[in-house]
């Protein structure tokens, strides 16, 4: 935390985050699978506090460029750079990264042999060594956060889509990570569900976590997003901030994805 | 109440032979009667069958001398044919249970071999996989045999100790070994009050490391307790030489009790366990509010148990010998661990001895002192090992296939590190999709030892075909077979399944 300047959030509104931190760097970031390019040249910077969400048809990148950010995925040229860290082929530098980032997918991916709290304790206990009380307490605390705390002893196979992707969510943030990814985190779901899912979203955007989502809930991204960032065929064709990216589209392929989505 | 008379005038109405609950009991019965009468039909058919050909029956050649020797094991010259039969059996079990432990070991190996990323080392393992898999184990055997005969020196001809660690020769393979001495009995006294401590001092380390989060490692404070008190024990083990009187006050209790005793132990037993099973039977059928609700199914099961438990009453005060012999037997036992127990204070608790060679008849062959593997032994051993452990090892590789990519990308997205990502995601769901098909190799592998024949290592299947030959006696030695074997995968079946029970996921 070098710099406090960051301004207060305001859920979609304009702010101003010049002075912020750059928390995740990426540089011309190019990778091929076999022939096909998924990604090429992309270059952003997110900066502390900010949340961004990436739009796109399908198999324009955004997954493959959000995984790339904790090395799901390995880039093959350019630079990413996550809170001063460069990532690697560096085993100590792809672990710290990890740690500093929470993900959540889009098909929740819980341990279905584990119980809900230690779905959400077994990271802080293994990877930060947390005696058991203490990590089964921040664990109760989160799933409270995430507004099920009445499931802890329960299996993941016997909640409902929504709530196993809460406790995904509790489950990144268990590890106190400053960054969070969300790869989809509502397509899987039933659309009663999405909204208590996003519901959660945003409170954790209005505390001030960095975000990046790809998602196609353009709701949510109107009302949280700082900035929008449009890609396709693996490069980023449009960013701005939210307000002049819906008002003020300036590429004609950008117009033309909005006007079918809208 | 006229609505009960019309009701009872009409349940009086049905007829028997469409009253379902009848129809239940009847058929229930009815098919009981069938089964027993068939099983007394046929066996009394044959016997009277065996008995017009003149061929016995009976068991009594197990305490009849035989003329057998034995390759190896607890007994190379049995003096009875049961006693040739115990140490086939022994010999069995011990290839069974050190070729289902290093199978398993080399399975797992060679299926994770199979997806490493190193590309030499999947080809390694793929090769090992398809040629052991595809070969028939019977060649296999074969070929370790013969290979091992030819390669291996011939065993000399001098008697006595030899010096050296490690004896190899076309007989097999010998080396020292620790001998369990006079004061064994006495130290493993020290050693189980040492298991009973290492069992508070876990639970100790245990509660530490929930409170603190620190490593306190339980497990090998655990391991360590026992082997202290191992330790201690070879100085300390004739304190517990005074268990021998009582060892030896039981037996004389035992010897002096009338059969009555046990008869009535077993009768109480069988009846207040029928007892008790019917009465939670009928408790968890109980609903909150008192109502009974049981089903004909289960009327025929409690009928069942009842006449079960009388009928075992029936049989203990009838057959009067049972309960001699357990008496018989429980003494016979505590007699034996009094002597164990009545030693010189100063006897040691092992030896150790080096391998020795005898010529008991034509041939050299190596003496008890040493831990030998013959070369017959070996063969099998190696062939049942390597061809299951291809087997475990295509298990291993579906099992880990089977585990969701996202699994691990989410394990590695909290941070985890590839050991703990395996330990803690990886195997313990990977684990249920192994574990049931690898049981039936182990299943596979206890029968296939009976391959054993061809190399001629003596094993159950053939020490037995020696004493049938010897005594005539084929069909109570077939009849030990398929009650051994059976015991075997039965025993490995309620192991399996116990661990799949442990393994399930819970799902709504």
């Amino acid at each position: 935390m070098t710099d406090t300047t960051a301004a207060e959030p305001t859920g979609g509104q304009t702010r101003d985050l010049s002075g912020a931190r750059d928390m995740i760097v990426c540089e011309d970031v190019s990778k091929w699978y076999g022939d096909f390019q998924a990604l090429d040249g992309v270059s952003a910077t997110i900066k502390e506090q900010e949340v961004v969400v990436v739009l796109g048809p399908s198999g324009s990148g955004k997954s493959t460029w959000i995984r790339c950010i904790n090395r799901l995925e390995i880039h093959q040229e350019g630079r990413i750079v996550v809170d001063d860290v460069e990532l690697t082929n560096d085993l100590r530098n792809i672990e710290k990264v990890r740690s500093e980032v929470g993900m959540v997918f889009q098909q929740f991916n819980l341990f279905p042999h584990l119980n809900i709290l230690d779905n959400v304790t077994l990271a802080p206990i293994w990877v930060r060594k947390k005696p058991r009380a203490e990590a089964e307490a921040q664990g109760m605390a989160l799933l409270e956060r995430v507004g099920i705390p009445e499931q802890a002893q329960k299996y993941p196979g016997q909640l409902s889509g929504g709530q196993q992707q809460r406790v995904a969510i509790a489950r990144a943030l268990a590890m106190e990570p400053r960054i969070m990814l969300f790869d989809e985190p509502t397509s899987a779901l039933d659309p009663e569900m999405i909204k208590e899912v996003l519901d959660v979203m945003k409170t954790l955007a209005l505390s001030g976590m960095t975000m990046m989502v790809v998602t196609h809930e353009m709701g949510f991204a109107k009302e949280v997003a700082d900035r929008l960032i449009f890609m396709e065929g693996g490069q980023i064709v449009e960013q701005n901030t939210t307000e002049l990216f819906f008002s003020n589209p300036t590429e004609e392929r950008t117009k033309l994805f909005l006007s079918q989505i809208l | 109440m006229t609505d009960t008379t019309t009701q009872e005038r009409v349940s009086q109405r049905v007829p028997l032979w469409r009253d379902v609950v009848v129809l239940k009991w009847v058929t229930q019965i009815v098919l009981l009667f069938v089964v027993l009468s068939v099983m007394w039909f046929l066996a009394s058919q044959a016997g009277d069958n065996l008995r017009a050909r003149n061929i016995n029956t009976d068991f009594d050649f197990l305490e009849r001398p035989v003329d057998i020797q034995i390759s190896e094991g607890i007994d190379t010259h049995p003096d009875t044919g049961g006693r040739a039969l115990w140490a086939a059996m022994v010999n069995t079990l011990r290839l069974s249970i050190a070729g289902i432990f290093f199978a398993t070991v080399l399975g797992v190996i060679v299926g994770l071999a199979r997806l490493s990323d190193n590309w030499l080392v999947r080809r390694i393992a793929t090769s090992w996989v398809e040629v052991l898999r595809n070969v028939p184990l019977l060649v296999q055997m074969i070929f370790y045999y013969s290979a091992m005969t030819a390669a291996f020196p011939r065993l000399g001809l001098e008697t006595g100790p030899i010096n050296g660690w490690l004896h190899v020769s076309n007989k097999g393979i010998s080396m020292p070994r620790v001998h369990i001495a006079d004061g064994f009995y006495q130290w493993m006294v020290v050693v189980l009050v040492g298991v009973v401590a290492a069992y508070f001092v876990r639970r100790h380390r245990q509660r530490i490391q929930d409170v603190t989060g620190a490593n306190t490692s339980p497990i090998l404070w655990a391991v360590g307790t026992i082997g202290l008190f191992g330790l201690i024990g070879l100085f300390v083990h004739p304190v517990f030489s005074w268990l021998g009187s009582v060892f030896s006050a039981v037996a004389d209790l035992l010897d002096s009790l009338p059969v009555a005793v046990p008869q009535l132990l077993f009768s109480a037993i069988a009846v207040g366990g029928a007892t008790v099973w019917i009465r939670r039977f009928v408790s968890d059928h109980r609903s909150a509010r008192g109502h009974l609700s049981l089903t004909d199914d289960d009327w025929f099961r409690i009928a069942f148990v009842a006449v079960a438990s009388l009928v075992v009453v029936f049989l203990v005060v009838r057959w009067s010998g049972l309960s001699a012999w357990t008496l018989n037997s429980g003494r016979d036992l505590f007699e034996v661990l009094a002597d164990k127990f009545n030693v010189d204070g100063a006897a040691r608790p092992f030896d150790a001895m080096r391998p020795d060679i005898v010529q008991p008849g034509k041939f050299p062959n190596y003496g008890k002192n040493g831990l030998t593997m013959s070369v017959g032994f070996a063969s099998v051993f190696f062939a049942v090992v390597f061809y299951t452990s291809a087997f475990i090892g295509e298990n291993v590789r579906g099992g880990i296939l089977a585990v969701p990519k996202g699994q691990t990308e989410a394990a590695k997205a909290v941070g985890l590190r590839r050991g703990q990502i395996l330990r803690h995601v990886v195997l313990p769901q990977a684990l249920r999709v192994i574990l049931p098909p690898t049981g039936n190799q182990y299943l596979n592998l206890t029968k296939n030892t009976s391959l054993a024949v061809a190399v001629g290592m003596s094993d159950m299947v053939q020490v037995g075909t020696t004493v049938f030959n010897q005594t005539g006696r084929t069909l109570p030695v077939v009849a030990i077979w398929m009650l051994f074997y059976l015991s075997c995968s039965l025993t490995i079946s309620v192991v399996v399944n116990w661990f799949n029970v442990r393994m399930r996921l819970v799902e709504r």
